[in-house]
C-alpha cells in the first residue's frame, strides 16, 4: 500500500505540471507529434466537450497476425465477432505492436512508454515502479472501477494481483484451449451481474493464439506426411513472401535457424499444415471474444461501451520461413487494431493511412475517459481519426524487440531496422514491396532516406527515459 | 544454469502420454458395458506445454453420467473443474437432454458455470446460467459433451462418419464438422497390450480431436493438441489434492505479500 500511495503522490505531482513542461517532458511525443494542430488531436483538445463512454472494454489477444480477420480479407478463416468489431467501428492496417514479445508489448499498451523505460525488455519483468499502468491511472483519475481477467505477464503470465485492478478471473499458464474459455465464462458472468449504474473498465486479456508455440514443440518434427489427409485440400497456400533473404541481420538469421521448422527440417506441406492450425486457433479465440460480445449485448451495454481490440504481437505464419515472434518483419510487427463504440466510433472505417502504434492505447483511452494521460506518452490518442475525418499528422514510430537490441523505425514509405553489433540494416520500401523481399539498405540509391530514418531513431533515442540498468540502454542512448 | 529441456515433437498419442507418464493404467471395462445404457466416465484433464520434461500437468476433471430417459432420449449429467492460477477453480456442470440419435443432438440443457475463490468462497458476481428452451430442429447438432457420448456408440468401421454443426460448451457454434473413424492401434499403457480405435473430429474453431476407444466401445482417451482427457476413476481425488495444494501454496504467497 505504501508503494502504491507514493506512486499516486509521484503521478499527482507529475500532473501538476503545466502544458509546456508537459510537452517538454513527453518531448519525444514532439518528435512523434510534430505540429500544433496534432497536439491538440493528441491530447484531447476536445476534452470536456464530447460524450464519455460509460464502460471501456479492452480485448487482447495473444500472437495475433494482423490479417485474420474475415472481414478484413482473410478467406482461410471464420470470424464472426471481430468481424463485427471491425464493420462496427475503426480498423487500422498499419498499427504496429511496440515490441513485438508478449511482456514488453504489454507494458506499453498498459503505460503508453516505450518497453526499455518500463524495465520491461524482456518476458515476465514488472513495470517499473513510477510508471503508472493503465489501470492505476483510470482508478486514481475516474469514476471507472477497473477489472482484469486473463493474462498479464508483468511479471507473472497470470496473477490475482493486479496493480491498479480487481482480477476476476487469472487464467491458466500456457494453455489457452483451457484458459479462454473459462476466463470468457467468467467475463460472461460478470457482465451479467453487474450493477449497470457503476462504470467500468474491463480487460479481457485472451491467451489464444498463442498455443500455436505448443503446436510447434508437438509438431516439430517432419512427419512427412499430412497426419490427417483429409485436410490437404484445405490448408492455405505458402505465402508469397516465403522464401528468406540470406543477407539478413544476424539476430534473424539464428533465431530462424533455432525455431522448429528448421530443426525439424520440415517440407512445404507442413508448414502449410502450421498454417492451417494457426487459422484455427484464431477462430477459437474469435467464438471466445463473441461470448463477451453477446453478454454486452445482452446486458445493455453495447451502446454505452467503447471496445478496443488488439493483441500483443503478431505471428510469423510462414513468412520469411518465421514463427512465432520477435521480429520486424510486418507478420510478426503487426497487430490488429479496432475501436468500436456505436454511433461515436466511425463505422466500417479501415484506415489505411495512419501508422499506429499500442502505445496509442493508453493516450486513446485517457482521452475517451476525459482525463490526461500520465506524463511522458510514447504514443497519442487516435480519437480524431476514430471519430470523424481527422488526419494525424504523425511522421513516424518506432518499435523495439531482443533485449533491447534490436529497433525498427516505420515512416509512410518505408521501414528501417537495426540491431545492436550487427552489422546488417534493412530498409524496405513498404508501398512497392510491401512483404518486404528487397533490403534496400546497402543500395547508394537510397543513402539518402537510410541517412533520414537513422536520424529520426536517434532523435528518438535520445528523448526516452531508459534506466541504466536495462542491458544496452547506453547503446541507444545519443546527444542530439 | 537452466535446465535442458527437450522438445516432445509429435502430436500426443496414448503412447507418448505414456512416455511422459500421464497415463500408467487404465479404469478396467466392466464386460457388460453398453454405451447405449448407464454409465459413468470420469477423465483427468491433462496438459502438455510440449517440453518432455517439464511443464505438463493435470489441470481438472470432467464427468459424464449418462441415465437412459426413453428409446427416443438420455441425459447427460456433466461436471467439469479446471484450477486457475492462484488456486482459483473454475467450475461448470449441468444437464443435457439428448436425442438418441447418432450425433447425440442436444434438445434441452441447463448449465450452471461458477468460479470459487483460492478461500474456498463461491464468486457470485461471476456465476452464469446456460440454459435453453425445448428444441426439436436440432438434427445435425451436437455438442462437445455429447460427443463423448456419441463417439462410444460409433461401429468400428472406416464408415462411420458423422457430420454436424458443434455447439461448444452448448454456447459457442463452430459449423462444419465431421467424426470419422481412423483404425486401431496397440498400445502398451498396461501390462498387456490394449487394442484402441481411433476416431478423428476435424472442423471450424477447434484443432483436430482424437478420440480413442477400447474394444468395449468405452472412450478412454481425448487428444488434442495440447490437452487430453483421460479416463481414471482417481481424477476427481488427484484434483482435490491439487487444488488443496495450490490453496496452500497461495496462502503461503499471500502471507509473505503482507
Amino acid at each position: 500500500m505504501e508503494v502504491m500511495d507514493k506512486n499516486i503522490k509521484e503521478w499527482r505531482s507529475s500532473r501538476e505540471i503545466n502544458r509546456r513542461e508537459f510537452i517538454k517532458l513527453g518531448s519525444s511525443a514532439v518528435a512523434l507529434l510534430a505540429s500544433a494542430p496534432l497536439m491538440r488531436n493528441a491530447f484531447g483538445g476536445r476534452r470536456g466537450r464530447t460524450p464519455k463512454p460509460k464502460n471501456i472494454v479492452l480485448i487482447i489477444t495473444d500472437q495475433q497476425h494482423i490479417d485474420t480477420i474475415a472481414a478484413g480479407g482473410c478467406r482461410h478463416v471464420r470470424t464472426p465477432a471481430l468481424d463485427r468489431l471491425k464493420t462496427s467501428g475503426v480498423s487500422f492496417t498499419q498499427s504496429y505492436s511496440a515490441n513485438p514479445l508478449c511482456s514488453p508489448a504489454r507494458s506499453a499498451v498498459f503505460t503508453g512508454r516505450t518497453s526499455s523505460e518500463c524495465a520491461v525488455h524482456i518476458n515476465g519483468r514488472p513495470i517499473r515502479s513510477d510508471i503508472p499502468n493503465l489501470g492505476q491511472w483510470l482508478s486514481e483519475q475516474t469514476d471507472y472501477e477497473t477489472f482484469y481477467a486473463g493474462k498479464w505477464h508483468l511479471p507473472g503470465t497470470y496473477m490475482s494481483h493486479i496493480p491498479g485492478f480487481k482480477v476476476i478471473n487469472t487464467g491458466i499458464g500456457g494453455f489457452g484451449y483451457l484458459c479462454d474459455t473459462v476466463m470468457s465464462r467468467a467475463c460472461e458472468g460478470f457482465l451479467r451481474n453487474r450493477n449497470r449504474t457503476k462504470p467500468f473498465f474491463l480487460v479481457a486479456s485472451f491467451m489464444q493464439p498463442h498455443d500455436i508455440c505448443e503446436w510447434l514443440r508437438l509438431n516439430m518434427d517432419n512427419p512427412g506426411q499430412l497426419r490427417y489427409p483429409e485436410l490437404a485440400s484445405e490448408l492455405p497456400e505458402l505465402p508469397g513472401n516465403f522464401e528468406y533473404d540470406e543477407n539478413e541481420p544476424d539476430t534473424i538469421r539464428r533465431m530462424r535457424r533455432g525455431n522448429e521448422p528448421f530443426k525439424g527440417k520440415w517440407d512445404k506441406e507442413h508448414w502449410r499444415y502450421y498454417r492451417w492450425s494457426y487459422y484455427r486457433n484464431i477462430e477459437y479465440v474469435d467464438a471466445e471474444i463473441g461470448r463477451v460480445l453477446q453478454a454486452l449485448d445482452e446486458h445493455g451495454h453495447v451502446n454505452d461501451t467503447l471496445i478496443v481490440m488488439t493483441a500483443d504481437h503478431g505471428e510469423g505464419m510462414g513468412h520469411h520461413q518465421m514463427v512465432r515472434k520477435s521480429s520486424f518483419y510486418n507478420e510478426a510487427a503487426r497487430v490488429p487494431l479496432l475501436f468500436s463504440w456505436p454511433g461515436h466510433v466511425a463505422e466500417n472505417k479501415t484506415d489505411t493511412v495512419h501508422l499506429a502504434s499500442g502505445l496509442d492505447i493508453t493516450p486513446t483511452l485517457c482521452d475517451y475517459a476525459g482525463i490526461q494521460p500520465p506524463a511522458h506518452m510514447r504514443g497519442v490518442s487516435l480519437r480524431a481519426i476514430l471519430e470523424a475525418n481527422g488526419t494525424l499528422s504523425r511522421d513516424f514510430i518506432v518499435s523495439e524487440v531482443s533485449t533491447n537490441t534490436g529497433r525498427m523505425l516505420r515512416t509512410a514509405n518505408y521501414k528501417y531496422i537495426t540491431y545492436k553489433d550487427n552489422l546488417v540494416e534493412q530498409l524496405f520500401d513498404m508501398t512497392n514491396d510491401p512483404g518486404e523481399t528487397w533490403n534496400l539498405a546497402a543500395s547508394s540509391r537510397y543513402a539518402s532516406p537510410l541517412a533520414e530514418h537513422r536520424k529520426l531513431l536517434k532523435e528518438w533515442e535520445a528523448r526516452l527515459d531508459v534506466p541504466s540498468s536495462i542491458p544496452n540502454a547506453e547503446v541507444w542512448r545519443h546527444k542530439i | 544454469m537452466a535446465k535442458q529441456r527437450t522438445i516432445v515433437g509429435s502430436p500426443l498419442t496414448p503412447m507418448l502420454l505414456k512416455e511422459l507418464r500421464a497415463v500408467d493404467s487404465f479404469p478396467l471395462t466392466p464386460e457388460d458395458f453398453k454405451p447405449t445404457e448407464e454409465w459413468v466416465n470420469t477423465y483427468r484433464i491433462w496438459t502438455c506445454h510440449g517440453y518432455r520434461e517439464s511443464g505438463n500437468k493435470n489441470v481438472g476433471f470432467l464427468r459424464i453420467e449418462r441415465v437412459r430417459d426413453s428409446d427416443e432420449a438420455f441425459t447427460l449429467k456433466m461436471h467439469e473443474e479446471v484450477l486457475q492460477t492462484d488456486a482459483m477453480v473454475g467450475l461448470i456442470d449441468g444437464t443435457i437432454t439428448c436425442r438418441n440419435n447418432p450425433q447425440a443432438s442436444p434438445t434441452r440443457w441447463n448449465l450452471s458455470s461458477r468460479f470459487i475463490s483460492a478461500d474456498g468462497e463461491h464468486i457470485s458476481e461471476l456465476h452464469s446460467n446456460n440454459n435453453s428452451a425445448p428444441s426439436e430442429n436440432v438434427e445435425g447438432i451436437t455438442g462437445d459433451w455429447c460427443l463423448f457420448e456419441a463417439v462410444q456408440r460409433l461401429a468400428f468401421d472406416k464408415q462411420s462418419t458423422l457430420s454436424f454443426d458443434l455447439l461448444e460448451g452448448m454456447s459457442l457454434l463452430k459449423a462444419k464438422h465431421r467424426l470419422s473413424y481412423r483404425g486401431v492401434h496397440s498400445a502398451s499403457i498396461t501390462a498387456t497390450d490394449t487394442a484402441l480405435h481411433c476416431f478423428v473430429q476435424l472442423g471450424r474453431g477447434i484443432l483436430p480431436h482424437e478420440y480413442w476407444l477400447d474394444a468395449r466401445h468405452r472412450l478412454m482417451i481425448v487428444t488434442s493438441m495440447n490437452k487430453a482427457y483421460i479416463l481414471d476413476e482417481q481424477a476427481e481425488k488427484i484434483f482435490a489434492q491439487d487444488v488443496e495444494r495450490a490453496r496452500k501454496s497461495y496462502r503461503n504467497k499471500a502471507s509473505r505479500r503482507k
